[in-house]
């Protein structure tokens, strides 16, 4: 079904109106012209469902840099959060792997996930670090969300994937007037699809997919050298949407047992030291190849799949401004090369 | 929905000041808690804070648990000044188990030093529990000098089973103490054991550096790799897979482990630090 651009927001606006919901939408930020970041809707806000990613990693909206985990709050009033990418859908689903799984669940956690209504929308845009087409991904969502937007002209066409996002469909049903899809909206959306893909391939022509026998390469010393200019920060990983390492903490109140976390970052130097000093990666090196061995080898062991959407955030909050995949074109052409020569 | 966070308190009513530096807590939870031997828990001082440790007492008990723990930083040194009457907060069991069922006819080895000797107190008193389903228990235990020496009295106790040998080694004996056991590494110990390493189970646990030669010296002695089961302490936080401190390459220390047999992790990266 389709629906007027213009429709879906005043049903967004409504909604938000409503006393028990929260709209979270992409909003610009001042004196820019595409970059986003997430923020409640209100009156003054100027938003785009369109465009690529938001600055900021969709993680921080359901797995805060700071909450309590024991005991969790509880009440969580119901959100909808719209202009969700799929890069970030994708981490969505595997944080979701991570924190509520058979054995243990992240309460604080999945109570912001429960309450939660997910509307991804197509990418209309790419920013010059997108790479999900390198990690199998594509600029549209194809599961894990409620509903999905794709603009065709003046319209979205809506697609059902849960029941929530039933439940919210026959919320705009009452109320708005909506139109049947015909063929000629599908094409046209899946001309669209094609030309942002294109751009990603464009984009990304120069780097070969991902290895990770390559990234496993022993050869230290090429690790040494992509990581000179790196100040082991830890920004790229706060920004990383599946990056969820945490710090649990004792809130200092007298007699009483509350449990905090917040984010903690590999590439930091006491993040593996135990008690007495010992670290399994004392040098700023080990700690930089190991954020690219998690990503790639450890959690393709633990999930199933790669740890990265291709998002590029990292790349983009990166102090040194070392490009991600940069590096690991330059590890595995070396260890190509090393390998060809033996 | 169980918060994995939620810890149960339980009362301290004895401490056992084993070393100046270990002692054991004698805790009685609100909950029993059941465990299986070589599992951990997460101990919580409240607004403290945490740390794993893995019970010293036997998998038979749940009404009571013992911890024992070496002062070594910020949380432990709290702990070390706890008193009988004190709340403290359990959470867990984590983690895997001895595999009590592999070792049944068989001559156990078990191998330790300084605070690694925690759980292996927990899996001996297991053992000696069920002692007819073993054919013989040998414990090698090492401390730095005899006043570091902890579980004092219950070494003596155990030496009367049968089937049970023991031997104990410091590194050095200072001036002023006296000591009428070895004088050695612990890993020398091994030239004393008469048992066949082919189809043996053998337990290690102690500081990294122990764990690393004394896995060296088993494999050297003939012990097979998977016959070698490992206790590694990894940093960690949540205990159950989420905070990811612990990966040891695919593997979650806290998940997969604590207890590892050699041959599982072998290939990984810096496993001993
Ligand atoms: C599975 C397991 C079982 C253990 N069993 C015992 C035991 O029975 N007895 C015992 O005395 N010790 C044991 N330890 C080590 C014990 O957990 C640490 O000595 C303790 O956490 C140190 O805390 P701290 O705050 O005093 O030290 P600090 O150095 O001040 O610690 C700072 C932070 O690092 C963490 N940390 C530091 N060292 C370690 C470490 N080695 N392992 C995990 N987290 C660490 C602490 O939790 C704390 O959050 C075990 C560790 C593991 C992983
Ligand atoms: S990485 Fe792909 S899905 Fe993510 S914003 Fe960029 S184009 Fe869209
Ligand atoms: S590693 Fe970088 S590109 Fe990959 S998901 Fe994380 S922030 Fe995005």
């Amino acid at each position: 079904m389709l629906i007027k651009i213009s429709d879906f927001h005043s049903f967004l606006y409504n909604l938000n109106e409503s006393n028990n919901i929260e709209v979270v939408i992409p909003s610009l930020a001042n004196g820019t012209e595409n970059r986003f970041f997430f923020n409640k809707l209100n009156s003054s806000n100027n938003f785009d469902l369109g465009f690529f990613r938001t600055i900021d990693p969709s993680k921080v909206l359901f797995y805060q840099p700071r909450e309590s985990v024991f005991p969790v709050s509880t009440g969580t009033i119901k959100r909808i959060i719209a202009g969700i990418k799929s890069c970030d859908m994708k981490s969505i689903q595997l944080l979701d792997k991570a924190l509520i799984n058979n054995d243990f669940v992240d309460s604080a956690y999945k109570n912001l996930r429960d309450s939660t209504y997910i509307i991804t929308t197509d990418c209309t845009e790419i920013h010059s670090s997108c790479h999900c087409t390198l990690l199998d991904g594509k600029p549209f969502t194809e599961s894990g969300f409620d509903l999905n937007l794709s603009p065709v002209e003046d319209y979205y066409l809506i697609t059902i994937e849960s029941d929530k996002g039933r439940e919210l469909f026959e919320l705009i049903k009452k109320k708005y007037g909506l139109l049947d899809a015909h063929e000629s909206a599908y094409l046209e959306i899946s001309k669209q699809r094609n030309k942002i893909i294109e751009k990603l391939v464009i984009q990304n022509e120069k780097f070969l997919p991902r290895n990770n026998d390559v990234l496993r390469s022993k050869d230290l010393s090429i690790w040494n050298e992509e990581s000179k200019e790196c100040i082991g920060c830890g920004a790229c990983t706060n920004i990383c949407p599946t990056c969820y390492c945490l710090i649990l903490n004792d809130e200092s109140v007298e007699k009483e047992f509350i449990k905090v976390r917040s984010y903690d970052s590999c590439q930091l130097h006491g993040y593996a030291k135990v008690a007495g000093g010992a670290s399994p990666r004392p040098k700023m090196y080990e700690r930089f190849r190991n954020r690219y061995l998690c990503k790639f080898d450890y959690m393709k062991k633990n999930f199933g799949e790669p740890g990265c959407v291709g998002c590029g955030r990292c790349t983009e909050a990166c102090a040194a401004k070392i490009d991600f995949r940069e590096v690991i074109q330059n590890i595995s052409m070396n260890t190509l090369t090393t390998k060809q020569s033996i | 929905m169980h918060n994995a966070y939620e810890v149960i308190p339980g009362t301290i009513y004895n401490i056992i000041q084993e070393s100046p530096l270990i002692r054991t807590l004698q805790i009685r939870p609100e909950i029993p808690i059941e465990f299986q031997t070589g599992q951990f828990v997460e101990l919580s001082l409240p607004g403290i804070g945490e740390g794993p440790f893995t019970p010293s007492s036997s998998h038979y008990t749940s009404e009571v648990m013992d911890i024992t723990i070496m002062k070594t930083g910020f949380v432990t040194e709290y702990i070390h000044k706890t008193s009988i009457g004190d709340i403290v907060g359990i959470r867990g069991p984590y983690g895997s188990k001895y595999p009590l069922e592999k070792f049944h006819n068989k001559d156990i080895l078990i191998l330790g030093g300084g605070c690694g000797l925690a759980p292996l107190r927990s899996l001996f008193l297991t053992l000696l529990h069920d002692i007819d389903q073993y054919n013989s228990i040998t414990f090698l235990a090492g401390a730095k000098s005899p006043k570091d020496c902890i579980y004092k009295e219950l070494f003596s106790e155990w030496k009367k089973y049968k089937k049970v040998n023991i031997y104990r080694s410091v590194d050095i004996v200072p001036e002023g103490e006296s000591w009428d056991e070895e004088i050695c590494l612990v890993t020398k110990l091994l030239q004393k054991i008469k048992i066949d390493p082919k189809e043996n189970p053998v337990i290690v646990c102690g500081p990294p550096v122990m764990m690393k030669f004394g896995t060296m010296d088993l494999l050297k002695y003939g012990y097979n790799e998977n016959n070698i089961y490992l206790s590694m302490e990894k940093k960690m936080y949540c205990g159950f897979g989420q905070c990811r401190h612990c990966v040891i390459g695919g593997y979650y220390a806290c998940k997969d482990g604590p207890v590892f047999t050699y041959a599982q992790i072998k290939n990984e990266e810096a496993i001993w630090e």
